[in-house]
């Protein structure tokens, strides 16, 4: 028979309805409120809606109305997989508005726990993109073995294990406790082992790489028309790491590389390049433990002891090399008139913060720039024709997170 | 063919490697915490409810009303009831309330606090069944001094200095202190003994003091005159006062 | 001592407390039904007549109290044993609340289960919804029926099940409860549900074919049906388990042996007879290289049968919420869960018996050895005639051979099971057109070509 007629026989005479599911908010796997109106043919989509905003807490709004200091703390809560990011960014973009200089002992510390909390966040997206893709009862643990420890460890310097609130204006809050950087030295040195385990689960699995390689492809000019950010976007070939194309902070004195994968990328680079950059975080972590000036917690308060040039032998809260506002440090900091923005790299994407202030002690305008919203819009046209199994794969793959989205 | 073959093969040696990668597991450790048999081991930096403490070596208790704390709390949980006590023109503590319920644990109210009253506990363990019962009160967020050395000293601390001394009470004054404080805010005319705070509320031999302790644990009201025996204790060792100074009308706010 | 080992020691413990419950349970309630019931009708003085054919009554129910008996408790076990492997394989401790050990957890859970309210969603066709669960359960009560005689080793109290064609009955039981499935999802009216049943069907045909055929290459080289025989010609070693080619390698594992005992008179023997099947080693070599390929393909086939991970689409969890369960509730999720997990113990016994020697030791000897000291044991024991004696109960109660077999197949079916999680605790899911391909492209084609080699390589050895 000839193609044409098939067609015609298939069109005419097998027509179907096409399905409509509404994939969230409450579905077990969309990782938080995403809405997914699917237009299905069989199982496969043909238009797709997100719908967004079953999360918003206007968090813009809430830190015009706050004062900086009261800000801070909630901001955590923006993307709470990687507080430490949100944190940051705004801290810098105050600084900058203020134009103050953060101490080089704090701006190391401010790597090192946002190392961490990058490293937090890939494991975790790990675990739950094992979950998307079904291996559900035995691979998620591993990765959150790891993350366990290292949450314990934020715990230990910030006082909680994701609304850290470490990351001040001006520095960061406080000085880690006896024993930490010895731990996370540990930490260092173990994980590059964990890391190959998970690949030996996966990275070769016959299973796994059916799944992702040639599902989701994200093109490289979409990723750029979209302004989707980080290792999305690095995945599809366009090496744009702010800690390399921009160095903020103290990573111009580090060596890492940028992962970057050539040509468009699919899910399974998404994949390959996460797990890169935990190893290459892991590289950072190492290289600004050996570096930080001042040294260990330890040896810092056995200097201060001897010199004593602070007054308090141990005080955890001046911490002259930590933070420079130390003053500025209480409900009255105020920052200089002015507007400023500034962006860091989060684990999804470029994280931006623009302030107005007007010298008050609270901002006249915020601004989120949030990755998550961002990549969020390429979704869409990657789920365009592939079946409903691909969407959580596709989704999982580019690691929104809904707060995120929200705000 | 031989490709297809080769392929299968090495799918089969990826999904044995994986599947060996789980089994070695079985010999690892558990890394669970059973967690009501063995608490976890927080750090001192966790914020946890929150607990006003007293100093740990005299006991006496270390708010002194300045209400920065209430002031900074982004959800406005705190809610001091203060006054200038009529006698010594000075401010005095009647009632502090947080709202658990409301609190987000960030920690805020402890960094400004003058005197490092306001503390962060390790408890994390507050679940009840109303609302209300998560809205602690001054005597239920007061801590012991033993309690409150530990936590000195497990979030490295500096002890605070003692206050000076008060002047001699008359005994009758000193009978009934119902300052809603516990068993370590007993107000002992002679000077308090530094460590002995908790074992001396139950053996204490002062014949006045015993009933006194006993009415303060039970009956936690704060509207006598009487107060101001106690609170002549907490005033002198206020560092930066000034701000809150100036509102010290009595139940200010009302939660 | 390593907190490892101490996991472990607790996990072996339970399932030996749970096996021991489980089937001493069933052995319990068997003999209670077919020898102490009977013999009490016997002496309670009836008119022969009578008591004979309330014996003969109470001897055929023997299979269905033993089915009815082991089911639900067995669910419950491989439930716990599920959860508890996982947490081993995920460095955890898994529920160990309930009960001294956790040993309670899903007797806790069940109870739950039954207890919780039976909610029939808006829409449905109610009379569909609620016959669905008992449509997918019944097969797997029925289907066990047959495997009881080859897993008691033919023991007289179930010799009435054992059918002469006893493996197409359970293949063909086996493959109703997709029924079930599609009946739920469609009557649930709900989208996720029935795109799960319609999967479900999908997946069942597809996988029906490799699954069957590995079972068929099975029964070629047995040269019967009867699970019961098929068991028994197995029963010599290791080597002689059908994975194994089904003997193919005994006579030259025999050359060697006999060579090297220097037994000449037994080589010559053995050497002319390889003289007629001069390809005879190769082939033998090659068909045991087929079966294990085959019991790879039966594996697959059963995991896809029972929608275990990496094949449980029709519940993928993290595309259709629960599947074609989704809208189920109570008690008859319940049912649902207890019907999975007797199916997988179902296809893992299938798999002991089929491929891996039933209920026969692997090493010669092994076996007879422990039959002959327990029968000697027993003979030790007085009054073994008379009837309610002690000695009557305890010979009645323990048969050495049933013992013995039904240890081994207790022993390899868990072990598959065990496996099966393993499976469950590493690999993602496919997707349904994967799905498809494998099933369509690749292992039935493979299948197919291996049984034709088979065939042919069965008349060269
Ligand atoms: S911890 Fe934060 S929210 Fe809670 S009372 Fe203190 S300032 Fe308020
Ligand atoms: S002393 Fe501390 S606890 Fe008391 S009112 Fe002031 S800030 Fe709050």
């Amino acid at each position: 028979m000839a193609p044409e007629k098939i067609e015609a026989l298939t069109s005419t005479r097998l027509k179907t309805d096409e399905m409509i599911i509404n994939m969230g908010p409450q579905h077990p796997a969309t990782h938080g409120v995403l809405r997914l109106l699917l237009t299905l043919d069989g199982e496969f989509v043909k238009h797709v809606e997100p719908v967004v905003g079953h999360l918003h807490r206007a968090q813009e709004w809430q830190g015009q109305n706050r004062t900086w200091f009261q800000y801070q703390a909630l901001i955590d809560r923006v993307d709470y997989l990687s507080g430490m990011f949100t944190s940051w960014a705004m801290a810098r973009a105050a600084e900058k508005v203020d134009g103050c200089q953060v101490p080089l002992r704090g701006e190391y510390m401010r790597v090192i726990v946002s190392e961490m909390n990058r490293i937090t966040s890939h494991l975790l997206w790990l675990g739950t993109y094992g979950i998307d893709l079904g291996a559900m009862f035995g691979f998620p643990f591993y990765p959150f073995r790891e993350r366990e420890k290292l949450l314990d460890l934020l715990e230990a310097i910030s006082g909680q294990r994701m609304m850290f609130n470490y990351i001040r204006i001006g520095g960061v809050q406080s000085e880690a406790p006896p024993g930490w950087f010895a731990k996370v030295s540990e930490f260092v040195k173990e994980f590059p082992d964990r890391v190959d385990e998970y690949e030996a689960i996966l990275t070769n699995n016959p299973i796994f790489i059916k799944r992702t390689k040639g599902v989701g492809i994200l093109k490289k000019q979409l990723a750029l028309d979209y302004g989707v950010t980080g290792p999305s976007l690095r995945a599809s070939g366009v090496p744009l790491d702010l800690r390399k194309t921009k160095p903020y902070s103290v990573y111009d004195r580090l060596k890492f590389e940028v992962p970057i994968h050539e040509g468009d990328g699919d899910t399974f680079d998404r994949y390959v390049l996460r797990v890169k950059e935990m190893r290459e975080s892991n590289e950072i972590l190492r290289q600004c433990l050996e570096q930080i000036p001042g040294g260990t917690a330890d040896e810092l308060r056995e200097r201060r002891k001897a010199c004593n040039s602070c007054g308090k032998a141990d005080c955890s809260n001046c911490g002259g090399d930590l933070m420079i506002m130390a003053k500025k440090q209480n409900a009255g900091l105020r920052i200089k008139a002015g507007e400023g923005f500034d962006a860091i790299e989060s684990p999804r994407g470029i994280l931006g913060c623009y302030i107005i202030s007007t010298g008050g002690d609270t901002a006249y305008r915020f601004k989120w720039r949030n990755p998550s919203f961002c990549n969020l819009a390429a979704l869409p046209d990657l789920l365009i024709d592939h079946p409903i199994a691909d969407i959580m794969a596709i989704f999982g793959s580019i690691d929104v997170i809904l707060p995120d989205v929200d705000r | 063919m031989f490709g297809l073959v080769g392929r299968a093969v090495e799918s089969l040696y990826y999904v044995c490697v994986g599947l060996w990668t789980v089994a070695k597991h079985t010999g690892r450790a558990p890394i669970t915490k059973e967690f009501p048999d063995t608490m976890p081991d927080l750090p001192g930096a966790f914020r946890g409810r929150l607990a006003l403490a007293v100093n740990p070596e005299t006991s006496e208790h270390l708010c002194i009303s300045c209400r920065q704390c209430e002031r900074v709390c982004p959800d406005k949980c705190i809610d001091i009831t203060a006054h200038k006590s009529p006698e010594t023109g000075k401010l005095e503590l009647i009632d502090f309330k947080i709202d658990h319920g409301l609190c987000m644990f960030c920690g805020l109210c402890t960094e400004v606090c003058p005197t490092t009253c306001i503390i962060n506990t390790n408890d994390f363990e507050m679940s009840d069944y109303s609302r209300e019962a998560l809205i602690y009160d001054l005597k239920k967020l007061t801590l012991t001094q033993d309690e409150s050395a530990h936590y000195f000293s497990k979030k490295y601390l500096p002890i605070p200095k003692p206050k000076p001394k008060p002047a001699p009470k008359p005994a009758a004054a000193a009978a009934k202190p119902a300052d809603g404080v516990a068993a370590p805010a007993k107000p002992a005319p002679p000077a308090a003994k530094p460590a002995e705070g908790a074992a001396a509320a139950k053996s204490a031999p002062a014949a006045t003091d015993k009933p006194a302790g006993d009415a303060a644990a039970t009956k936690p009201t704060a509207e006598k005159k009487a107060d101001d025996s106690k609170d002549s204790e907490k005033e002198k060792a206020a560092p930066e006062p000034s701000a809150a100074e100036g509102k010290a009308e009595p139940d200010k706010t009302e939660g | 001592m390593n907190p490892a080992v101490f996991e472990i020691g607790k996990f072996a413990r339970l399932t030996v407390i749970w096996l021991s419950i489980i089937f001493g349970a069933v052995w319990a309630a068997c003999w209670a039904v077919g020898v102490f019931a009977p013999a009490l009708i016997n002496a309670s003085g009836m008119p022969t007549e009578t008591a004979s054919l309330a014996s003969e009554v109470l001897r055929a129910l023997v299979p269905v109290v033993a089915v009815a008996v082991f089911i639900p408790i067995n669910a419950m076990f491989m439930v716990l044993c599920e959860r508890r492997a996982l947490a081993l394989f995920t460095v955890r401790k898994g529920p160990n609340r309930v009960g001294p050990d956790g040993l309670l957890q899903t007797a806790a859970d069940a109870v739950k289960l039954l207890f919780k309210e039976d909610i029939t969603p808006h829409g449905a066709d109610a009379v569909m919804f609620t016959a669905a669960p008992i449509i997918f359960f019944a097969p797997s009560i029925i289907g066990v029926l047959p495997l009881l005689a080859a897993a008691s080793g033919n023991h007289e109290l179930f010799r009435s099940v054992n059918l002469p064609t006893g493996i197409f009955y359970v293949l063909a039981i086996a493959s109703i409860p997709v029924v079930g499935i599609v009946m739920g999802g469609w009557a649930s009216n709900n989208k996720y549900s029935l795109v799960g049943a319609l999967r479900s069907a999908a997946q069942a045909i597809s996988y029906e074919i490799p699954l069957v055929l590995s079972i068929v290459a099975v029964c070629l080289m047995a040269g019967t049906l009867d699970v019961v025989k098929i068991a028994d010609q197995q029963k010599d070693s290791l080597l002689s388990w059908n994975i194994f080619g089904g003997g193919a390698l005994l006579p030259y594992v025999n050359l060697v042996v006999a060579g090297l005992q220097g037994n000449n008179e037994q080589v010559q023997a053995i050497m002319q007879h390889f003289q007629a099947q001069p390809l005879g080693p190769f082939a033998a070599v090659l068909m045991v290289v087929c079966c294990i390929i085959f019991f790879g393909i039966y594996i697959t086939g059963a995991c896809a049968e029972v929608n275990r991970i990496p094949f449980d689409l029709p519940e993928a969890e993290s595309e259709l919420v629960s599947g074609y369960n989704t809208e189920y509730s109570g008690i008859k999720f319940a049912i649902f869960f207890l019907a999975e997990f007797t199916n997988l113990f179902v296809v893992c016994s299938i798999a002991s018996i089929m491929f891996l020697g039933g209920g026969h030791a692997p090493l010669p000897g092994l076996e007879q050895g422990f039959t002959e000291m327990l029968g000697g044991i027993l003979k030790q024991l007085p009054g073994s005639k008379e009837i309610f004696s002690p000695g009557w109960l305890i010979n009645s109660l323990v048969n050495p051979s049933t013992v013995s077999q039904a240890f081994w197949i207790i022993l390899k079916t868990y072990s598959l099971v065990i496996f099966a999680i393993l499976i469950r605790a590493t690999l993602p899911r496919f997707r349904i057109d994967q799905l498809m391909a494998f099933g369509w492209k690749r292992l039935i084609p493979l299948s197919l070509i291996l049984l034709i080699a088979l065939t042919y390589l069965r008349e060269l050895v």
